[in-house]
């Protein structure tokens, strides 16, 4: 399940303040510097730039190496980084943000290092929103009207319209000027998306013959240069050999510990698992084009007949929650008063009783001769297993009351394309990883329906779609809220998912690694304050 | 009695004693091992066929995942789903015995009448069928299922219908390389001296009493490798797609737990394919040695 569908939005929180700005050198916090991190991911990031990339393992990487106008901390609030201070102006469409003066880029080899100015900020949002770009970006940004340089160290932006938290927005990563070889658009071709630099606490060194990212300190890193010397960061094609290779001491941690590994890391004094919270769900998704899951009493009768809370406990050992609905569990906008649905089975066949379907001579469901068998596409992963079982539990679960279900297995790229593209299925299994959780319009909308866009099932509803576009222009927070928690009911009922459970994340580290505090979906943003004792950097 | 065409070098050699007789103990021990094997193969199926198995092979059990051997009447244990493995184990000689029966016609007739021509005509016909067996030969054979795989969908049979096609060099060139040291014998004049037509020496003097033999062996060996390919593609994920079981799935599934010292989902297919593969190559190896390499010891 590490091969999510990312939807990357924005998180909340207006804070405007003003930071003392340190001197570039070490942290003096008494802590010590020196060691590696070698950690595990899962397989070997396309590209390393924070444009191109829409992986969580390339999300990661770029973590270290760059840094936005503003930074979201530990307790979600917005904090300055590349900007030490900035303004809206009262109708909320401009924002003015002044530069750090101290920041320079990592320097390329043999090159002098360059220093972080305003046109590397107008310069990175230009090269984001060029129609050749390769990026999922630009959707995020189209609220953006037009973007000034105000001498080396100012920017403004003018926005279409007011936003609702328009500041978290400008946490996305700037690029260097000099950076890409195109001067006017990235594409996954250029030399800079294998080999970047930015300003982050990390400098990439190294892609070694084993595919191995190496990341080195930063010394003239701006918030001081980070503790740890160096970061590894390790392929693995095979994830259970992961967490093996934590125990043996290979690596140094793992980013996501396979829910079933967490008993044994749990019992070894030698290792620490520490919970965050990913944003995220999972859920089976109906094609309501199909005339068979067009009525929502079929869709209804499917969450009735599958006890979640089972598959929960047995296969990821109770790691996790059961969601209700479309919004990312944990978040503001997730409505705790609808409950999850019920396991009852016979609720479950009543409903499609009443949908006119009746058992046939086979013991299939059937209505006016047609069977209840519908197709369900899920992509073949090696490490997938955790997926096989679910599919293959919820096979069994709608085979007890009557419904066919023909799995499919499907190479990643083939599944994509008859999901995405031809809309060739009835049923998918798959995740959402939100990182705001209160933007669903690019799932729900039925503008959003069509090749490629994310509203893949078809679902259209004129209700919701005034709600959606509602909720995205109210700049009133509680009005907001209101307006989700009725969508989060709409949907609950409507059904156009199967909203399964959110899934605890744990990373397993070694404990010699100190101060780990981790950003729930970026992962590393606070990387740059781990450190390890001097007895144990060997 | 003596029959004229074994006057003119045809047919077995003139001995008394019945084939078993002439063989050593450790052809006779491989392929007695062979025949139990094969023999298990096909109560197995016909025991999958009847569905008359301990357990229901795809009954999903929460509480039971992983279940080691003997507990709650699970002879081998229970998989990652709590199903029974000796069920499944038993059932999933159904993926391989008609797919791999028909990569085995495949590679066998077609083999057969390409090495045939080859061998019997000669000339043009020789080229032309080299070259066609050099072709297929020379297409790595994982690279064109995955092709195909790509293509269409992952489908036991697709699967087996490459494994037949990639197969057929082999056939062909055994086939074509026996007829080629057949024709120079003296029975083969004699027919043609009778004025026999051509298909009849082919089907009947050269394929029926010269190849029989080599056909079972190849026959053998093929079903050997039908269950090999099966098994590594399932450990890509690309064989016999879950839930229905085959042995190369069953290790797949079962190797994710192996780490955690649960070895008895791998290891009970993982033994079942090496016993049964080494059955058939054994069978095939002392069907060799007592028929084709007679004359030779």
């Amino acid at each position: 399940m590490n091969k999510r569908i990312v939807v990357v939005l924005s998180i909340l929180a207006v804070v405007v303040g003003t930071p003392p700005v340190s001197p570039a050198g070490p942290k003096n916090d008494g802590r010590p510097d020196g060691g590696t991190l070698g950690y595990g991911e899962y397989g070997r990031p396309s590209t390393l730039d924070p444009i191109t990339s829409n992986e969580m393992v390339s999300l990661r990487i770029t973590e270290l190496v760059f840094n936005g106008l503003v930074g979201i901390d530990e307790k979600q609030e917005i904090v300055p980084e590349l900007a030490e201070r900035w303004e809206a102006s009262k109708d909320s469409r401009t924002y003015t943000f002044f530069l750090r003066k101290d920041v320079m880029w990592h320097p390329r080899e043999g090159e002098e290092a360059k220093p972080f100015t305003a046109d590397d900020v107008v310069f990175t949002y230009k090269i984001m929103m060029h129609p050749k770009t390769t990026t999922p970006l630009k959707v995020r940004y189209e609220f953006i009207e037009s973007v000034e340089k105000l001498g080396d160290y100012g920017v403004q932006f003018t926005l279409k319209r007011p936003i609702l938290n328009a500041l978290a927005k400008f946490s996305f990563k700037v690029i260097p000027k000099h950076g890409p070889s195109h001067p006017l658009y990235l594409t996954r071709e250029d030399p800079f998306v294998r080999h970047p630099i930015g300003t982050g606490p990390f400098v990439v060194k190294t892609i070694t013959t084993d595919r191995e990212i190496v990341l080195v300190a930063n010394e003239n890193y701006f918030k001081g240069r980070p503790h740890i010397n160096r970061f590894i960061s390790k392929p693995f094609a095979d994830q259970n050999i992961m967490t093996q290779a934590l125990m043996f001491n290979a690596i140094d941690m793992v980013v996501l510990v396979n829910p079933r590994d967490i008993p044994e890391l749990q019992g070894d004094k030698r290792f620490v698992l520490q919970p965050y919270n990913a944003l995220s769900y999972a859920f089976f998704g109906y094609n309501v084009r199909s005339p068979l899951l067009a009525d929502k009493r079929v869709r209804q009768a499917f969450a009735y007949a599958v006890n979640r809370q089972e598959v929960l406990d047995s296969f990821f050992n109770g790691q996790g929650t059961l969601v209700s609905g479309p919004f990312a569990p944990g978040s503001w906008a997730y409505n705790l008063d609808v409950r999850p649905l019920p396991f009852d089975p016979q609720k479950a066949v009543a409903l499609l009783r009443q949908a006119g379907f009746a058992p046939g001579p086979d013991g299939t469901l059937q209505k006016d001769g047609k069977k209840l068998t519908l197709s369900l596409k899920v992509p073949i992963e090696k490490e997938s297993e955790a997926v096989k079982r679910v599919v293959l539990a919820f096979q069994n679960y709608l085979k007890n009351i009557g419904v066919a279900i023909k799995v499919e297995f499907k190479e990643w790229q083939a599944w994509k394309e008859s999901v995405f593209q031809e809309h060739d299925f009835d049923i998918v299994f798959a995740s959402w990883v939100f990182d705001d959780s209160a933007d669903i319009s690019s799932l729900f909308h039925s503008a959003e329906i069509g090749a490629w866009k994310n509203n893949f099932g078809g679902y259209s509803n004129p209700e919701v779609d005034g709600l959606i576009v509602e909720s995205k222009l109210t700049l009133d927070h509680e009005k907001r809220r209101t307006i989700n928690r009725k969508l989060h009911t709409i949907l609950a009922e409507e059904a156009p998912y199967t909203f399964l459970w959110t899934l605890t994340n744990y990373s397993g580290y070694h404990k010699k690694l100190r101060r780990v505090a981790i950003h729930p979906y970026k992962f590393f943003s606070f990387a740059d304050e781990w450190f390890i004792p001097a007895a144990d950097q060997k | 009695m003596t029959r004229y065409s074994q006057i003119a070098g045809e047919g077995r050699d003139a001995s008394d004693l019945p084939v078993w007789r002439s063989a050593d103990t450790l052809d006779l021990a491989y392929i007695g091992y062979g025949l139990l094997i094969v023999a298990l193969v096909l109560v197995s199926y016909v025991l999958g066929v009847f569905n008359w198995l301990p357990h229901d092979p795809e009954q999903i059990r929460f509480d039971l995942l992983n279940a080691p051997p003997g507990s709650a009447g699970h002879l081998l244990g229970t998989d990652f789903l709590g199903r029974d493995i000796l069920s499944r184990l038993i059932v999933a000689i159904q993926a391989y015995f008609l797919p791999g029966l028909v990569a085995i016609v495949i590679s066998l007739m077609v083999g057969t009448t390409l090495g045939a021509l080859a061998g019997y005509r000669g000339g043009e016909v020789e080229v032309l069928v080299t070259y066609v067996n050099n072709l297929v030969d020379s297409f790595p054979r994982l690279v064109l299922i995955l092709l195909v795989i790509a293509a269409f969908k992952a489908d036991i049979y697709y699967i087996m219908i490459i494994v037949g096609v990639t197969g057929v060099p082999v056939v062909a060139s055994l086939v074509a390389g026996k007829i080629a040291f057949l024709r120079q014998k003296h029975f083969i004049e004699a027919a043609l001296v009778l004025g026999l037509p051509s298909h009849v020496i082919v089907l009947k003097h050269i394929l029926w009493y010269h190849c029989g033999p080599l056909l079972v062996i190849r026959a053998t060996i093929g079903m050997g490798e039908a269950i090999l390919i099966e098994t590594s593609l399932s450990y890509l994920g690309f064989g016999v797609q879950e839930p229905m079981p085959s042995w190369g799935n069953m290790v797949q599934a079962g190797a994710n737990y192996f780490f955690q010292g649960k070895f008895w989902p791998s290891t009970a297919p993982a033994l079942a394919i090496l016993l049964t593969i080494l059955g058939f190559h054994l069978l095939g190896d002392g069907l060799n040695s007592i028929l084709e390499d007679r004359g030779g010891k």
